[in-house]
């Protein structure tokens, strides 16, 4: 019975936990949208290309009709100005800029993109949302890929060195972390040069060989990782050494703990003193630590998808900051915050679990 | 298991031994004389009781005992007989099934942090019966339970973690855990610095009610005079590493032998005392670079020439004393 009860209240605990991390980082990213609204738009500036280019084609499409060619010149005049501020209303375009941002706001949040100025889609269509729809998946596909790569080779040899504290590979990997300060696509170009330019026995870039093979066949599957080789391989090189050198001495400090020894004292065996002494008290401080370096990791990953040709979201930001395209890169910018809110909240849940004392609700410790 | 306590019995003599057990340091400074040639006996439902200022080498002397070694162990040799078998020519693993929580068991120093904080301390009681001993888990825990109650703490804490006990809870399930192997030694490293003195008061109750109930040897570690006094049945006071005196419980109270062991003493307080309380001028030497002679001597006030002699050891068998006190007053 009490039992039970308090299976509920910590069930609670976790629902309120949940709720209110995911409350504040809806909060961050409808921030975020707005802040990338207001600086793709310029402050309004935008909207004085838009008025333009309305006006231009309004322009154009009227000449081009002959009944309005032979009217008199003060009421040709006078039906263009009628005609625009018809269409400068139907868009929205003479409210005040605030009222607008708000207007792009909230049909960004619903995740109403519009249509592209300028871009198409692989398909042909100028829908934002098919645009980046067509693209998110192989971005999912490298990021995943990378992220969870970095985080078990990291973990391996980070508990690895902090078992041989001071020794010659520790020296190695600690005196690496410097590499680092390198953004992955550097990493990329390097690669690239290497493994493309000189030895070439990887794809320059692309996701698929060409003529590319059928769809979910052997081939296409083979095709696509030996494309992923290197992208995957720079993004996860320029984060890895310096998260072995912190995640070493997070490590190092946790097995210093005198539950360690107690550990050791009790006769149990060395593997199990790693995992459940040494890495499980550390995993809290490490699923923090991850979040932080996904967040750096995924701002240099746009660049590196393109610096690959990769298809993906990176790609596309790039072309429309490019081509100006403001629908484009805000959407992009919108799934990208999303994407990011979403891993922080699984690794925040993740953490949740692993930590009994995060449960702990506000206060009432009994 | 029941062979080896079968043998101890039949026997009937120490059930620890140490000789000349050496543990020595590496650091910048130089070499730490942590534990220096040291050599006591512990019998059957005995419980000795570690004396010593802070930084004499106590804790270093149970980690010695107990093989758990810092990284930067640059000596440790010596004998370490744990009933009749020599524990110094095991390799780890051996020791790790033979001797670890079998055959003695550690109650640590600090409490509030020898319980992993995201396991729940039942599983970790637990750990030494399924681990160690391959016992299904629902059995293991029976017997946590029956510890539990045998040190006093409530059954429903089996499902906590050691952030939602008290600092007397925690000693308690460290204590729990200490016995649920039923160790033929228990180490208490300092069990009772950290707590209140109704907490330490019940805790040394609940120890020796242990002791009495379950026949084991305590090694008890401390520089709490006063309360050890409950629970001792012999004495070893430490000082720089060193024993400097061996003694029966009951004479060491009244009557100790060496200097140190006089200026501690009196440095207990006592109530209504008249006089003012007695104290040590100086602090224990630092145990790098040694130098040779008493390594009290310099802080003795019953000094005199053969002091800058390493005294030699008088006494009989457990009773003894380094002092060239004891010496002369033989000689002559």
């Amino acid at each position: 019975m009490t039992n039970n009860k308090k299976r509920e209240s910590t069930l609670q605990r976790i629902g309120k936990y949940t709720i209110l991390r995911l409350i504040t980082l809806f909060i961050t990213v409808v921030v975020g949208v707005y802040l990338t609204i207001i600086i793709a738009n310029m402050g309004g500036y935008v909207d004085e290309l838009v008025k333009g280019q309305v006006q231009e084609s309004l322009t154009m499409r009227l000449t081009a009709d002959e009944s309005f060619r032979n009217l008199p010149k003060e009421n040709r005049e006078a039906l263009l100005q009628r005609e625009l501020a018809l269409e400068f209303d139907r868009l929205g375009l003479n409210d005040p800029f605030l009222v607008r941002s708000m207007r792009f706001l909230l049909r960004a949040i619903k995740l109403d993109f519009g249509t592209a100025n300028h871009m198409i889609s692989a398909s042909g269509s100028n829908k934002v949302r098919l645009i980046i729809g067509e693209q998110l998946p192989p971005t999912l596909l490298l990021m995943g890929t990378s992220n969870l790569l970095l985080f078990f080779i990291v973990m391996l040899i980070a508990l690895y060195l902090s078992r041989r504290y001071g020794s010659y590979s520790d020296r190695f990997f600690t005196s690496l972390s410097p590499l680092s300060s390198m953004p992955s696509w550097f990493y990329g170009i390097f690669l690239i040069l290497v493994f493309a330019a000189l030895l070439r026995i990887l794809p320059f870039g692309g996701m698929l060989g060409a003529p590319p093979p059928e769809r979910g066949s052997w081939e296409y599957v083979a095709s696509v990782l030996k494309h992923m080789i290197l992208p995957v391989t720079s993004l996860t090189v320029s984060a890895l050494f310096a998260s072995i050198y912190s995640w070493r001495t997070f490590f190092l400090i946790f097995s210093s703990e005198d539950y360690v020894d107690m550990a050791k004292a009790k006769g149990l065996p060395s593997g199990l003193i790693r995992r459940r002494y040494i890495l499980r008290p550390t995993l809290p401080t490490i699923i923090t630590s991850f979040s932080l370096m996904l967040i750096t990791m995924w701002m240099g990953a746009m660049v590196t998808e393109k610096v690959f040709q990769w298809p993906g979201l990176g790609t596309v930001i790039v072309n429309a900051v490019g081509l100006y395209d403001t629908a484009v890169i805000v959407g992009t910018t919108i799934i990208y915050g999303y994407l990011l809110a979403i891993t922080v909240f699984l690794l925040d849940f993740v953490y949740a679990l692993v930590d009994p004392r995060v449960k702990i609700g506000a206060g009432n410790r009994s | 298991m029941i062979n080896n306590k079968e043998n101890a019995n039949k026997i009937n003599k120490n059930v620890l031994s140490i000789k000349n057990l050496y543990l020595y340091f590496k650091t910048h400074a130089g070499n730490v004389n942590a534990v220096d040639n040291v050599s006591f006996d512990l019998k059957k439902n005995e419980a000795v009781v570690v004396l010593g200022e802070s930084g004499c080498g106590k804790s270093s002397l149970v980690k010695a005992i107990l093989r758990i070694l810092p990284r930067n162990t640059s000596r440790y040799d010596g004998k370490i007989y744990l009933g009749e078998d020599e524990t110094m020519c095991m390799s780890e693993e051996e020791y790790r099934k033979k001797i670890r929580w079998k055959r003695m068991s550690l109650v640590s120093q600090a409490a509030m942090t020898s319980l992993n904080p995201v396991l729940k301390v039942g599983s970790q009681v637990i750990e030494p019966l399924v681990i160690g001993q391959k016992m299904p888990k629902d059995k293991a825990l029976d017997i946590a339970k029956e510890m539990f109650q045998n040190v006093g703490v409530p059954l429903d804490f089996i499902g906590r973690y050691a952030f939602e006990l008290s600092g007397g809870m925690r000693q308690r399930v460290a204590i729990a855990m200490a016995l649920i192997t039923s160790p033929d030694l228990v180490i208490l490293d300092e069990p009772t610095s950290a707590l209140d003195v109704l907490t330490q008061c019940n805790i040394m109750n609940l120890l020796k009610r242990i002791k009495k109930e379950q026949d084991a040897s305590f090694i008890l570690v401390t520089h709490d005079i006063a309360t050890s006094s409950e629970l001792a049945t012999r004495v070893v006071v430490m000082y720089a590493g060193e024993i400097i005196e061996s003694c029966d419980a009951d004479a060491f109270f009244t009557r100790p032998m060496h200097p140190y062991s006089q200026k501690l003493m009196a440095s207990v307080p006592k109530l209504h005392g008249k006089d003012e309380l007695e104290f040590i001028e100086g602090k224990p030497p630092s145990l790098i670079g040694l130098k040779p002679g008493c390594r009290f001597a310099p802080r003795c006030e019953k000094r005199h020439g053969n002091c800058s002699q390493m005294p030699p050891v008088t006494g009989n068998g457990d009773n003894f004393v380094k002092c060239w006190l004891y010496v002369s007053s033989k000689g002559e």
